[in-house]
């Protein structure tokens, strides 16, 4: 990344944090949500901007589930793993989903594809078991669901758009 | 909107409360959107304006019938107030044609039905 | 007046009987000539349950449950054409929900201000204003015995006057809307559905205690919760709800939100305050207690969002009212999220008190699956399983936890006789080590390890002797961990322990899994007089543990099966067994 650009987005995603006390976690927020994970250099260009430590920026970055270190496949599934979704059969997705994408949960697949994820709760429970891919929810998924919702995507992207879309 | 006074917020009440009655209310909140509440709350906005009806359709939160979702509640004058559950944009085109303009209630989709005006509250105040 | 007839069969799910039922009692309305003015509904669901058929008459509003054909005769010429109640055919009507906190979730549009105006909103704010006594809300709230809804259940006028009492300039309230139990989204909602009556909360929360300025600590894993409330606070600074000189009298308040991000420790109050610092999330010893020390050191209120949705409710109707709701120690009402193995999965309101059957039975319509519910288990990882034989307790603070559960935020999952317990306690533990911030030992090491305990016991290695570990260890975690998350990690384990203590006994003595979960305590096998030979389970298994050939037959591997399930799903003639 053009350092000047960079300089100028890390300005930008601050914004009218830059001088509210705890504005860290809120700014790692906005951060993830621009880039779809937290870039290095990112982080040091903020730890300059704002004038802390680079370690305590890691230091809070690992504590949180939320924030990624790498970046994110073109499409995330995440299957719900709260009570409700475990014992109406989340599980039994997850395996599926490994099973069918080759990778077990947290990695992405080598075309990077599809990245599997496992969330805690994302309070859907009336409607278990639950996963989402891109942020659409997907309800009361049966196993033999899985090919189908996956191909769908598979054909979104090698269709459509030209084939293949450059990650950031 | 301007800074509110009391007086404000009772004259709010007062012109909130004497609106027409005729509405649908879509369950709108996560698990009503993931169940589909955007289809339907789009077909029975367009199905209103197709028809000119003069029925309000609003979008509300979670009324707790999670398993029912995506839900639609609603209120035509000289009818008892119901919801019908498992919405799909069919049913919801169906609201519209016997439930609205017909005047008839669904066989099959009902959930619930509210028979006192301001419901369960009624009973503890 | 038409009549409106909704008609159900509540024992079964299917339409047929109510459709014949119907068809009955259509041809015989017909013989009177009342056909046309009685409209008959098949209904999807009436709220009550396992009664026969049920027939809900308006506008009368008669519920007959039990229903025969053979009533429905003296059901046309008595009820329908003579207006007369039959007393016999009376359904008892199920435990009523009662709707305080989810009052307005379902009925206002939450992005309109003017449609939570409309149902006596911000009424209780503009009172307390124009009253402009404290010590008067207290006293209402004392009298009201309101609990905090979070789980802890410390009175909430205590907490707000320990808060009042400190001398300082700038104080803080926090609504803790971090909603990390698993299967639980009570919060959720009511931030989804009714957001402006927890800004009200809040702001008399700050009124009363002397804070400026608020706090929404809300879990970033729900976006439209996130979305509502920042535009309730956006339209509530428009109309001078928020800010300056709120409805006109001297009053200043701000309100703000921030994101949590993943991490259920920061349910605890003291991680809260460390996140919303922008630091780690670790909780830190109490006291001192952030009412007189909290977020940067200053005296901090934090409230649960159902906490601070009753307030309003209370100021306008009276503390009188909303203790005349509840039971002796545990008042007016909770909102459970019914979840699991039930049939209606969704948000209840009920008065405390109610008892555990009403709430999975007469509300949530029991399992729904034909098999027999076991237990459910509320308070999320913090609590613990409650079995079917303590299912008439009235639910309040003190009941759940002498029956060694937590009220917990309100999570109540049902489960039937597939789930296997030890699975349950290990799916809790994993959580709590996994959430586990690891500054102190008893939890990071103590959880650990019995998790392991419980890994060795569901893969058939256990022994006798780790059922006393697991005692020792979660009493050693309950008594010597930092704060609320370790103390109560153990939760889950001790209770599955002690009321199906069989069930462990079977893991370790017998190496079976009564329920069929636990994957090395069954296998798969192919019956072979049943088998087709058809091939389909070979092709199917991800793991090639089945092998053999069309002549001679299949068999499964079981060092190789990893215990899927796929053979059992494919196989047409149900030529594969579990057990």
């Amino acid at each position: 990344m053009d350092a000047a650009q960079l300089e100028k987005d890390v300005s930008e995603i601050a914004g009218d944090w830059k001088n509210k006390e705890g504005n860290l976690i809120m700014i790692l927020h906005r951060i993830q949500s621009k880039y779809g994970y937290v870039p290095r250099e990112v982080s040091l260009e903020i730890s300059k901007h704002l004038d802390i430590p680079l370690a305590r920026i890691y230091e809070v970055i690992t504590f949180y589930n939320y924030f990624k270190l790498e970046p994110p496949g073109k499409c995330t599934i995440s299957v719900c793993m709260g009570t409700a979704c475990y014992l109406k059969g989340a599980p039994t997705l997850l395996n599926e989903l490994e099973r069918v994408l080759g990778i077990t949960e947290g990695q992405t697949t080598k075309d990077g594809m599809f990245r599997v994820e496992v969330v805690r709760c994302l309070g859907c429970c009336g409607l278990a078991p639950v996963l989402t891919v891109d942020g659409k929810i997907y309800q009361g998924v049966k196993k033999n669901e899985i090919g189908e919702i996956i191909s769908k995507y598979a054909a979104e992207e090698n269709g459509g758009n030209g084939g293949h879309k450059e990650k950031p | 909107m301007n800074r509110l006074k009391k007086e404000d917020l009772n004259r709010i009440k007062a012109e909130c409360r004497g609106k027409k009655k005729d509405w649908i209310k879509v369950g709108y909140s996560t698990c009503g959107v993931a169940a589909g509440a955007q289809e339907v709350f789009a077909t029975l906005c367009r199905e209103v304006k197709e028809h000119h009806l003069d029925i309000e359709v609003k979008k509300c939160g979670c009324a707790g019938m999670c398993y029912a979702e995506p839900l639609v509640e609603v209120n035509v004058e000289g009818m008892p107030r119901v919801f019908y559950g498992k919405v799909t944009p069919e049913t919801a085109d169906k609201i519209i044609e016997k439930h609205v303009r017909g005047k008839m209630l669904m066989d099959d989709h009902i959930y619930d039905l509210k028979v006192h005006e301001a419901g369960a509250e009624a009973g503890l105040s | 007046m038409i009549k409106r007839i909704f008609i159900r069969d509540t024992n079964s799910s299917s339409a047929d009987k109510a459709r014949d039922f119907c068809n009955v009692l259509r041809n015989q309305l017909r013989e009177k000539q009342m056909d046309e003015k009685v409209q008959l509904i098949r209904a999807a669901d009436m709220g009550v349950y396992n009664q026969g058929i049920v027939m809900r008459i308006l506008p009368d509003d008669l519920l007959y449950g039990q229903v025969e054909e053979k009533d429905i005769p003296r059901i046309v010429s008595e009820t329908i054409c003579g207006g007369k109640r039959l007393n016999d055919l009376m359904c008892h009507h199920a435990a009523r929900q009662c709707r305080i906190v989810l009052r307005n979730c379902g009925v206002v549009d939450p992005e309109s201000i003017e449609d939570y105006i409309a149902q006596d909103g911000y009424q209780a704010l503009a009172k307390v204003l124009e009253q402009n006594d404290p010590e008067k809300v207290l006293a209402e709230l004392k009298t009201s015995g309101l609990r905090g809804r979070g789980g802890a259940g410390y009175p909430t006028w205590l907490k707000w006057n320990l808060a009042r009492n400190v001398k300082e300039s700038q104080k803080y309230v926090i609504c803790n809307g971090d909603e990390g139990d698993p299967g639980a989204y009570m919060d959720r909602s009511v931030l989804e559905g009714d957001p402006y009556s927890v800004i009200e909360g809040l702001t008399i929360a700050g009124f009363v205690t002397g804070a400026s300025k608020g706090y929404f600590y809300i879990r970033a894993e729900y976006p439209l919760a996130i979305e509502r409330i920042q535009k309730a606070i956006d339209q509530a600074y428009a109309c001078g709800l928020l800010g300056e000189n709120i409805l006109g009298s001297t009053f200043r308040f701000d309100a703000e939100v921030r994101l949590g991000a993943g991490a259920f420790v920061c349910g605890e109050e003291t991680a809260l305050i460390a996140s919303i610092e922008g630091k780690r999330g670790y909780p830190r010893p109490r006291p001192p207690y952030p009412s007189t020390q909290g977020l940067w050191g200053k005296p901090t209120v934090i409230n649960n969002v159902e906490t601070l949705a009753n307030i309003s409710p209370i100021i306008l109707k009276s503390g009188k009212w909303f203790a005349g709701i509840g039971t002796e120690t545990s008042k007016g009402t909770k909102v459970f999220a019914v979840t699991g193995k039930v049939k209606n999965s969704g948000l209840v309101e009920v008065p405390m008190g109610t008892s555990i059957r009403e709430i999975v039975f007469d509300i949530g319509g029991g399992a729904g699956s034909g098999k027999k519910v076991k237990a459910v288990q509320t308070g999320g990882p913090s609590g613990g399983v409650i079995p079917e034989d303590f299912f008439n307790t009235p639910v309040g603070y003190e009941n759940l936890q002498k029956i060694g559960s937590i009220m917990g935020s309100g999570g109540m999952i049902v489960m039937d006789e597939s789930d296997c317990m030890v699975d349950i306690a290990k799916f809790y533990l994993r959580f709590c080590v996994d959430e586990s911030c690891g500054k102190c030992a008893p939890c990071r090491i103590g959880g650990t390890q019995l998790l392991n305990l419980l890994e060795k016991i569901s893969d058939g290695k256990g022994e006798e002797a780790h059922l006393a570990a697991l005692r020792r260890i979660s009493f050693a975690m309950q008594k010597a961990s930092l704060c609320g998350l370790g103390q109560t990690a153990p939760n889950p384990v001790l209770s599955t322990l002690n009321y199906f203590e069989d069930e462990y006994r079977t893991h370790v003595l017998e190496k079976r899994c009564p329920a069929r979960k636990c994957g090395r305590l069954f296998r798969y096998s192919i019956i072979q007089e049943k088998c087709k030979r058809c091939g389909l389970c070979v092709r199917n298994c991800p793991s090639d543990a089945i092998s053999g050939n069309r002549e001679k037959g299949y068999v499964i591997d079981e060092a190789k099966c990893s215990r899927c399930g796929l053979c059992l799903e494919t196989c047409k003639p149900n030529a594969i067994l579990r057990g």
